[in-house]
């Protein structure tokens, strides 16, 4: 009950520092609100000191943060938002409508990403179902592909060729069921790819575990047996789920976009670039809500799940010694890329020729030119480096802190809950207000976020791995705290964290260009593949190869980092125990072994 | 089971109207009497960012619609002409009689000179003034069945000034006590306002007592969809039958027919730092200009879909080209000896990046160093006005609000102007311009506007680089759009499908 009550606390002043903060944005950027509202009410408008200070004595801005904060505090407390700075409507019944229309979508964007997972996870249910996962190893390169689409590429290929050419669904608006099934596949597409990965990830160790033995020895049907895997699995991931559907709802912006839905995502982003604070405050408010309640219902479900098991800490653990890597998938992969690095690097990505816009793949140019008649292969090659070096240490650093953050998630858990759930402009606004404009701004905004489904997969794999058995068993045995970490919970924990944070890896590279706007980040013509996606997006329709072979790149680079990290395991923790003569991988370290057929 | 199943259906029947509440509620029923006209289905580009008040930006999308009407128009030459106001004289310096012409409300009520005096008045009331009203001190009071107006300094512009969407006359009804304005069936044009849902779409009636006769359309179902793309999208599904505003991206994916260009006063240019930096030097400006390639930007960038630059004025100013003076006074090419710059430009117009990495190109042959800065418009603005950037490519509407082409060179090229980026302060610039802002006569007006271009070219502080055109993308079956060289007017009594 203590317990709670802290968390509680703890992230009730998270939302009311994020709320703070929010409300000082203006004043720490020193970025005049009276501008930016008079900016985005019309942009031709010349920003006069009269005019400037008509808007001031309207919002009242003359009476300092503090006073405007307190004030829609206050009225908060009987559901008072507020009124819009920038058109003057009522704050609570705009952000509710725009919530209810993002959670709609995000409800059926979840359906989308379930069906992605269980396709990416079928052929380890297929064979576990069958005890034929032994010895193999997993794929994973297609889904990391899948993982590695950037949303609004989905989106504008399902709007152009499923909406417009072939008429099937229609291309934009929100009026009804049709309506959501694009946009729905276009966020839950890579969503689910990453869950789907995430879950073909322990689902091997779900079925080697002594019930699943002792169920096939009782002659229980294989799809039952798999049903009861997938439930086993469910609670590690549950706290990710959590996190995708609080950023869904609220980070969706590139899809509400290229769909035209009147979202959350839009909302915030353009109250974000307006400053309109009491917006900007309602928006991230509801967001944090929805947060903590998904938080709420993952850890509810997890507790129906797996409640008194954890409890008598009487769960095996789901890591279990690895086969050896794949060495040729890699290779392949890692060869492609290094190929069409090298190609491009003799070729000048800068040099343009407006004449030769917009040209086809051919023998001078072998992925075409794009909307200025630079090379596209030469683009894609130089910008490798710098794309591939921030993206690897922002995920470094990432993964370090997620892991360090996920040992502590009393503390860690409502931080990311929080973090996840503020708009990444916004966050990348605060950043900017701390840190100031420098170049590594960007670094810091898209970091800030990276961390946190990392300690969220920690915290909850190691929830899991606390309540094993031979941890019970180990400690009997009289092993400190420290030992515990080192040689039992780190090395259950490390490897399949690691995998996720090289599946996101590509989504990092595109988190960083999608900043650039704020005038962070690279900046044209460099070719720095998230802007190469960027830039080259109007013209998707025209000239396909200019955004084709970006995204490419980028899914080669997920199915590397996906298929190397297969062999990311623990150095220490070699694969001992196997009996060698069954089809059947004994789960390592598990003190009774039930039945074995 | 079937318990379960029960809980379900009782579930989807609770379900079923939260659901249609998270959905957008439609631009409404788009069926019509065959005999009494379609209505008409139009996708604009800028959502109404102040709930559709009429002092701000969306007036413009009131007069785009045909909803609002202000005393005059503005005519294909750019001078005004009749619109509430049957005619006008002036009666001296400061004052001006309008005479009206006999017209309703949409909301039944005359059009009364003393509505028409009280709306001016909320209008001049309104806080922050409509642009078109910015630095002015008007009084209107009825006389007869005339207004009179008066100003507090001579404006010869007053007319043009008056054509402005953001003076738009509503009807008493229209005003609340805060001073607020709701055009929703208070205005005169040939459509009337009948629902505004937030940002996403509005509909539109036909006022059929409009005084320049019955509009062919029933009605009209806007969308305001801010995604050029999606634009363009909405219209090839035939969702829409007017498109707005199709990016240049976007235009090729459209067929030839449907794909309508008017030239617009808009006019892309370079302008170069002359108070601080390498720009300083005029000779350093003129090697910039000379390096400027517009043709390359007007065909490789804007595919044929602007005209490369000419002057300050665009070709959309029909007057301005056969008026037009060559700049005198230009320095001598200076040799840039790898002077660095910054080129700024913002990513809200998609074209502008591409602009400028041409520019980059351009210049850098020409011997300068360029390191570009592209943002958000409004993270950009005051500091290009504060002088941070050597070089800033710009997308300026050269008519703004007051229809008065001299307005925008007072405002952009004279030491005190309000939006100098090109931060020029030069004598001559200053005198020709104080010059033409006395001439009443429109003609005598637009020579000295373009003497005064005459000399601000000359600096070399603007280099104009491109008259952008605007693409509206119109239906097939669709007649009558209103393409409007300055963007103030798209459907009429005549459009329809």
């Amino acid at each position: 009950m203590r317990r709670q009550v802290t968390a509680l606390l703890w992230r009730a002043v998270l939302a009311v520092a994020l709320v703070c903060g929010i409300g000082l944005l203006p004043w720490l950027t020193r970025t005049d609100p009276a501008l930016t509202v008079l900016k985005a009410r019309s942009a031709d408008r010349d920003p006069t000191p009269e005019v400037l200070a008509d808007i001031r004595a309207r919002l009242g801005l003359d009476q300092g943060p503090f006073h405007l904060l307190g004030q829609w505090l206050g009225g908060l407390g009987h559901g008072d938002a507020g009124r819009s700075w920038l058109n003057g409507t009522e704050v609570t019944p705009a952000v509710l409508q725009a919530l209810g229309v993002s959670l709609l979508l995000m409800a059926v964007a979840l359906v989308a990403a379930a069906v992605t997972a269980t396709l990416v996870c079928a052929r380890t249910l297929w064979l576990g179902a069958r005890r034929g996962l032994h010895g193999r190893r997993a794929g994973g390169g297609g889904s990391a592909v899948l993982a590695a689409l950037p949303e609004f590429l989905t989106a504008s290929v399902l709007a152009t060729v499923v909406g417009v050419h072939l008429g099937w669904l229609p291309a934009l608006g929100w009026y009804g069921p049709e309506w959501t099934v694009l946009p729905a596949l276009a966020l839950g597409l890579p969503a689910g790819a990453v869950l789907g990965r995430l879950l073909d990830d322990l689902l091997p160790g779900a079925f080697t575990e002594p019930w699943a033995l002792a169920a096939d020895a009782r002659g229980v049907p294989g799809r039952r047996i798999a049903r009861q895997s997938v439930r086993r699995c469910l609670p590690g991931l549950l706290p990710n789920l959590g996190l995708f559907v609080v950023g869904l709802t609220g980070g969706a912006v590139a899809v509400e976009q290229i769909f035209d839905i009147p979202g959350l995502g839009r909302t915030t982003l353009q109250a974000a670039l307006a400053q309109d604070l009491p917006v900007l405050q309602a928006g991230t408010l509801t967001l944090l809500l929805l947060a903590a309640t998904a938080a709420g219902l993952a850890a509810l479900a997890t507790h129906r799940l797996t409640g008194p098991a954890l409890r008598d800490g009487a769960l095996s653990s789901l890591h279990r010694p690895a086969p050896p890597a794949r060495r040729t998938l890699p290779l392949v992969y890692g060869g492609l890329l290094l190929a069409v690095v090298a190609l491009g690097l003799p070729r000048d990505p800068l040099a343009l020729d407006t004449t030769a816009r917009l040209q086809a793949p051919s023998g001078t140019h072998p992925f075409g030119t794009d909307a200025l008649g630079r090379d596209v292969l030469a683009r894609v090659s130089h910008g490798a480096l710098d794309t591939l070096l921030l993206a690897a240490a922002i995920s470094a650093a990432a993964l370090l802190t997620g892991v360090l953050l996920g040992l502590l998630p009393r503390v860690s858990g409502p931080l990311v809950d929080t973090v996840n759930a503020v708009p990444p402009v916004l966050l990348a606004l605060l950043v900017t207000a701390v840190a100031g404009s420098g170049t590594a701004t960007p670094a810091l905004a898209v970091g800030a976020v990276a961390w946190a489904p990392l300690a969220a997969h920690t915290a909850a794999l190691l929830r899991q791995e606390r309540a094993a058995l031979h941890l019970t068993a180990t400690r009997g045995l009289g092993a400190s705290r420290a030992y515990l970490l080192r040689h039992e919970l780190l090395p259950a924990v490390l490897p399949p964290v690691t995998r996720h944070a090289l599946l996101r890896l590509p989504g990092i590279a595109l988190a960083l260009a999608s900043l650039a706007f704020l005038g962070l980040g690279a900046q044209p013509p460099s070719p720095e593949w998230g802007l190469l996606l960027a830039e080259n997006q109007p013209y998707a329709e025209r000239a396909p190869w200019a955004v084709l072979a970006p995204a490419a790149v980028l899914a080669l680079l997920g199915a590397f980092a996906v298929s190397a990290a297969g062999g990311v395991r623990w150095r220490g923790r070699r694969p001992r125990r196997r009996t060698p003569a069954t089809a059947v991988e004994l789960p390592s370290r598990t003190p009774e072994l039930v039945g074995t057929p | 089971m079937t318990t379960v199943r029960r809980r379900h259906i009782l579930g989807s029947l609770l379900l079923a109207p939260l659901l249609t509440a998270c959905f957008a509620s439609g631009g409404g029923d788009s069926a019509g009497d065959a005999k009494d006209g379609t209505r008409l289905r139009v996708a604009l580009a800028f959502p109404p960012a102040e709930n559709l008040s009429p002092y701000g930006a969306d007036a413009t999308i009131l007069s785009r619609l045909g909803v609002t009407e202000g005393l005059t128009a503005l005519d294909a030459n750019g001078a005004a002409a009749p619109a509430l106001a049957a005619s006008w004289r002036r009666e001296n310096d400061r004052t001006w009689l309008f005479t009206l012409r006999e017209a309703t409300f949409q909301d039944g009520s005359e059009v009364t000179p003393k509505a028409v005096a009280a709306a001016l008045t909320h209008a001049t009331e309104a806080k922050p003034a409509p642009a078109a009203l910015a630095g002015v001190t008007l009084t209107a009071q009825a006389a007869g069945t005339a207004v009179r107006i008066t100003t507090g300094a001579p404006d010869p512009v007053l007319p043009l000034r008056l054509s402005s969407p953001s003076l738009g006359v509503l009807s008493p009804k229209a005003y609340d006590a805060k001073g607020a304005a709701d055009p929703v069936g208070t205005a005169t044009g040939p459509f009337e306002l009948t629902k505004v849902n937030g940002s996403t779409s509005a509909t539109l009636a036909r006022f059929d007592d409009y005084w320049d006769g019955r509009a062919q359309a029933s009605g009209v179902d806007v969308r305001f969809i801010a995604d050029g793309t999606a634009r363009a999208s909405a219209l090839r599904t035939g969702e829409v039958d007017v498109a707005e505003a199709v990016p240049v991206a976007q235009a090729a994916t459209l067929d030839k027919n449907t794909r309508k260009e008017t030239a617009t006063t808009r006019t892309t240019s370079l302008l170069l730092n002359a108070r601080s930096g390498p720009f300083k030097d005029p000779g350093l400006r003129a090697a910039a200009r000379a390096a400027v390639d517009t043709s390359a930007l007007a065909q490789g960038v804007y595919e044929g879909h602007a005209d490369p630059g000419a002057g300050i004025y665009g070709p959309a100013l029909t007057w301005a080209e056969g008026k037009r003076q060559q700049p005198a006074g230009r320095a001598k090419a200076g040799a840039p000896n790898g002077a660095r710059i910054t080129l700024a430009t913002y990513d809200n117009r998609p074209e502008l990046p591409e602009v400028a990495q041409v520019l980059k190109q351009q210049l850098e042959k020409a011997g300068f160093k360029v390191a570009l800065e592209v943002r958000e418009y409004s993270r950009l603005e005051s500091d290009a006005l504060e002088g941070k950037f050597d070089a800033f490519v710009l997308a300026r509407n050269t008519l703004v609000d007051t229809g008065d082409p001299v307005a925008v060179l007072a405002g952009d090229y004279t030491c005190d102007g309000g939006f100098n980026i090109a931060q020029l302060c030069d004598k001559d610039v200053d005198g020709a311009v104080a010059k033409a802002e006395g001439i009443a006569d429109t003609a005598k007006r637009q020579d000295a506007a373009m003497t005064a271009e005459a000399a601000i070219l000359g600096t070399d502080a603007v280099v104009p680089l491109v008259h952008q055109r605007i693409i509206t993308g119109v239906g097939g079956s669709v007649s009558g759009v209103l393409l409007d060289p300055y963007e103030r007017t798209l459907l009429g009594t005549g459009t329809r499908r």
